[in-house]
C-alpha cells in the first residue's frame, strides 16, 4: 500500500538552503516550481549533493542558484554558460546545470548559447522564460510576445519572437524540449532525460511573471497565466492528431530533439590524452 | 439451426479495444455463410477512450430493421461487467441468454468521487445475483483464461466459444469464420480459447466462475485505501499567490486574511498533491500515511 501513495514524495527542504528562506521571487513567480521540478529530478536519479554544480547568471532565475544546498556559481549576466563550459571540461565527473533566464540566455548571452550548443558539452541548460527581465524593471526580452507592454514597449511590442528551442536544435544541441511550470510531472521527467543525456541538454521551460508583466498586460494572476500557458500549448507528442489544426500557432512542448552527437569533452580528453602520448581518453 | 421465422437478436456490448466488433464480425460472417440475411449496426464513437461499445446483430431468413429493441434481444454477450449489466435491459425476459466476462473494468466517471474512503460508483451487483435472475447465464472469467492461454486479446473468443452454445451452428462453422477476422499467426491460440470457452459454458445452463466474487472483492478493496493526510503549510513562506487555491481539485484550501494559504476543509482534501507540487514558495508539505485496521490493541 505504502508505495502507490507515497511514490511522488519528494521533500524539497533536503535540497534547498533553509536559511535562505523564503526567496525573493514574487507572489506567484514560476520559477519557484521549476526549481522544485529541477531538484526533484535530481532527487530521483540519486546525485549526490557533492556532486551537482549549478551555475547561473544575472536575473531572477539568477538567484535560484543561491537557493540550492549543492555547488552553486552566480556569475555575470549572460555568462553563465561560459563558465559552466570551463567548470564541466575541468571537473567531468560533476553535474552541471545551468539555470539561465530568457535575457540572459537569448539576449545578453545569445552567442554564448549558440556555441554551448554547438560544442555539445555535457551540461544541462534549463532556460526560464517569463517572456520580460523581470528583475531589471520589466523590459522587453527577445521572447515578448507581440502587442505586449512592457517599460520599454509602452505602446507594445512589435518585435517578432525568438524560437529559443528551435534556435538550440539548429544551433546543435543534442537535447532540446520545451514544458509550462504547470505540467509538473513531465517537466520533472524531461530533466530527468535531460541529465541523463550525454551532451548539451537544453530545456525551455515557460514560467509566468504575475507582477511585472502580467499585470500590465492583463494577463490575470498566476492561477490564470498558468492555466492559459498550459491550454495554448500542444503537446509534440500530439503532433499528429486531429487536435492539430485547431492550434494551428501553439508552441510545442514536449521532448523535440534527441539525437546522438559526439560530446566535446570526451573528444577533448581523448586529444589531449593523445598527445601526451596516452592510451584513450577518462 | 432450424428455419427461424422471426430473426434472432444477438446484442454484443464492451468497453472500446476489447473486440467487440470482432465477435459481431464473427457471428455475421457465420451466419451469411449459413444462408441468412444478417443486418449488423454498432456505435463504437468513444471507443478509442475506453468508452462503451455495443454491435446489434441480427439474422433469419428476412431481416427488416437493423436494431434490436428493448427486451427483444435472445443472447446478450457483454465483454465487461457494467456494459452488460447497462444492456440487460434489452434481454428477452424469460428465454434471454446472459454471457458476461465478469472482470471489471472501472470507467472513468465511476470514479467522481475522489474523496479519501469513498466508494466507486459500480455496478454494486454481484455475477450470482445477476445469473439468477436471468433465464440462462454465464459469468465466465474469459479474460483470465485468455490469459493463461498466453494471450489476453483472445478473451472475446472465449466469450464467442461461450456464445456457441446458444446458437446452434456446427464448430467447424464457427471456426472459419473466426479465422477469417484474427491475424493468422494468433489462429492457434483463438482455436484454443474458443474451445475452452465452448467447453465451460456446456456444462449447464447457468455458470458463474468461481473466481468471480474474488475478483469483485479484491477491486472493491483497492479503491477504498483508506489514507490519512496531513497538510503542513510553513506560514512564513507563503506568499498568497493564490496558485495553491485556484489549483485544488476539491477547494479545500483558502487565504485567510492575512492572505496566508490555509486548509478551510481538511475532509474534503484527497492527498493528491497538487498543492505541494504548484507551491512556488516551497511552503506546502504533504504526508499521506495508509491508515492501518484497528488490531487487537488500540492505537495511539
Amino acid at each position: 500500500m505504502k508505495d502507490h501513495l507515497n511514490e511522488n514524495e519528494f521533500n524539497i527542504n533536503e535540497y534547498i538552503r533553509l536559511d535562505q528562506m523564503p526567496h525573493f521571487l514574487c507572489p506567484g513567480c514560476g520559477h519557484g516550481i521549476a526549481l522544485r521540478a529541477l531538484l526533484w529530478a535530481v532527487h530521483q536519479l540519486g546525485i549526490d549533493k557533492d556532486k551537482l554544480a549549478i551555475v547561473s547568471g544575472i536575473g531572477c532565475s539568477g538567484r535560484l542558484s543561491a537557493y540550492v544546498d549543492a555547488n552553486t556559481y552566480h556569475t555575470t549576466h549572460g555568462r553563465p554558460l561560459a563558465y559552466a563550459t570551463g567548470l564541466a571540461l575541468a571537473r567531468p565527473d560533476l553535474n552541471v546545470i545551468v539555470i539561465s533566464g530568457d535575457g540572459d540566455c537569448l539576449a545578453i548571452g545569445g552567442n554564448h548559447l549558440i556555441h554551448a550548443c554547438r560544442r555539445n558539452l555535457n551540461m544541462t541548460c534549463m532556460m526560464l522564460n517569463n517572456e520580460i527581465y523581470g528583475m531589471t524593471g520589466g523590459q522587453v526580452s527577445p521572447t515578448t510576445s507581440g502587442d505586449r507592454y512592457t517599460t520599454t514597449t509602452p505602446a507594445g511590442n512589435t518585435e517578432p519572437v525568438f524560437d529559443a528551442c528551435a534556435l538550440a536544435t539548429a544551433a546543435g544541441a543534442s537535447f532540446v524540449g520545451r514544458e509550462v511550470t504547470m505540467q509538473i510531472i513531465a517537466l520533472r521527467d524531461m530533466f530527468k532525460k535531460a541529465l541523463v543525456h550525454n551532451g548539451f541538454s537544453f530545456v525551455e521551460v515557460i514560467s509566468d511573471c504575475t507582477e511585472i508583466y502580467g499585470r500590465k498586460n492583463d494577463l490575470g494572476a498566476s492561477p490564470e497565466m498558468m492555466m492559459s500557458q498550459k491550454s495554448t500549448m500542444r503537446p509534440f507528442a500530439y503532433r499528429n492528431t486531429v487536435d492539430v489544426p485547431f492550434r494551428p500557432n501553439a508552441m510545442k512542448t514536449g521532448v523535440l530533439t534527441e539525437v546522438d552527437r559526439p560530446e566535446y569533452g570526451n573528444a577533448y580528453r581523448e586529444m589531449t590524452a593523445g598527445l601526451r602520448g596516452e592510451k584513450g581518453g577518462t | 439451426m432450424s428455419e427461424v421465422a422471426t430473426p434472432k437478436n444477438v446484442l454484443i456490448v464492451g468497453v472500446g479495444g476489447q473486440g467487440v466488433i470482432m465477435v459481431s464480425k464473427v457471428l455475421a460472417q457465420l451466419c451469411q455463410n449459413n444462408g441468412y440475411e444478417v443486418k449488423q449496426s454498432e456505435v463504437h464513437g468513444m471507443a478509442k477512450r475506453g468508452g462503451g461499445v455495443f454491435s446489434h446483430v441480427r439474422f433469419g431468413p428476412k431481416v427488416w430493421s437493423p436494431t434490436i429493441p428493448e427486451g427483444e434481444a435472445d443472447v446478450l454477450v457483454a465483454l465487461e461487467w457494467a456494459e452488460g449489466l447497462r444492456w440487460i435491459n434489452y434481454l428477452k425476459p424469460g428465454s434471454g441468454t446472459f454471457i458476461a466476462d465478469c472482470q471489471r473494468i472501472v470507467p472513468p466517471f465511476a470514479c467522481r468521487n475522489r474523496g479519501r474512503g469513498a466508494e466507486a460508483t459500480y455496478a454494486p451487483q454481484t455475477p450470482e445475483e445477476i445469473i439468477e435472475q436471468v433465464h440462462a447465464g454465464f459469468a465466465i472469467d474469459a479474460t483470465t483464461m485468455a490469459t493463461n492461454l498466453g494471450n489476453l486479446r483472445a478473451a472475446n473468443t472465449v466469450l464467442l466459444g461461450a456464445l456457441s452454445t446458444a446458437l446452434d451452428f456446427p464448430e467447424e462453422d464457427w471456426l472459419e469464420s473466426i479465422s477469417m477476422f484474427v491475424p493468422p499467426a494468433s489462429i492457434e491460440i483463438n482455436r484454443e480459447a474458443f474451445f475452452e470457452g465452448r467447453a465451460w459454458a456446456m456444462e449447464s445452463d447457468k455458470r458463474v466462475d468461481e473466481t468471480a466474487a474474488g475478483l469483485h472483492k479484491a477491486h472493491t478493496d483497492i479503491h477504498n485505501v483508506d489514507i490519512d493526510t496531513v497538510v503542513e503549510i510553513t506560514e512564513e513562506w507563503c506568499k498568497g499567490c493564490d496558485i495553491c487555491v485556484k489549483m485544488c481539485p476539491e477547494r479545500c484550501l483558502r487565504m485567510n486574511d492575512q492572505l496566508i494559504a490555509e486548509l478551510a476543509l481538511p475532509d474534503l482534501c484527497t492527498g493528491c498533491r497538487m498543492c505541494e507540487w504548484l507551491c512556488p514558495d516551497f511552503a506546502i508539505k504533504i504526508t499521506n500515511t495508509p491508515v492501518t485496521p484497528p488490531a487487537l490493541e488500540p492505537a495511539e
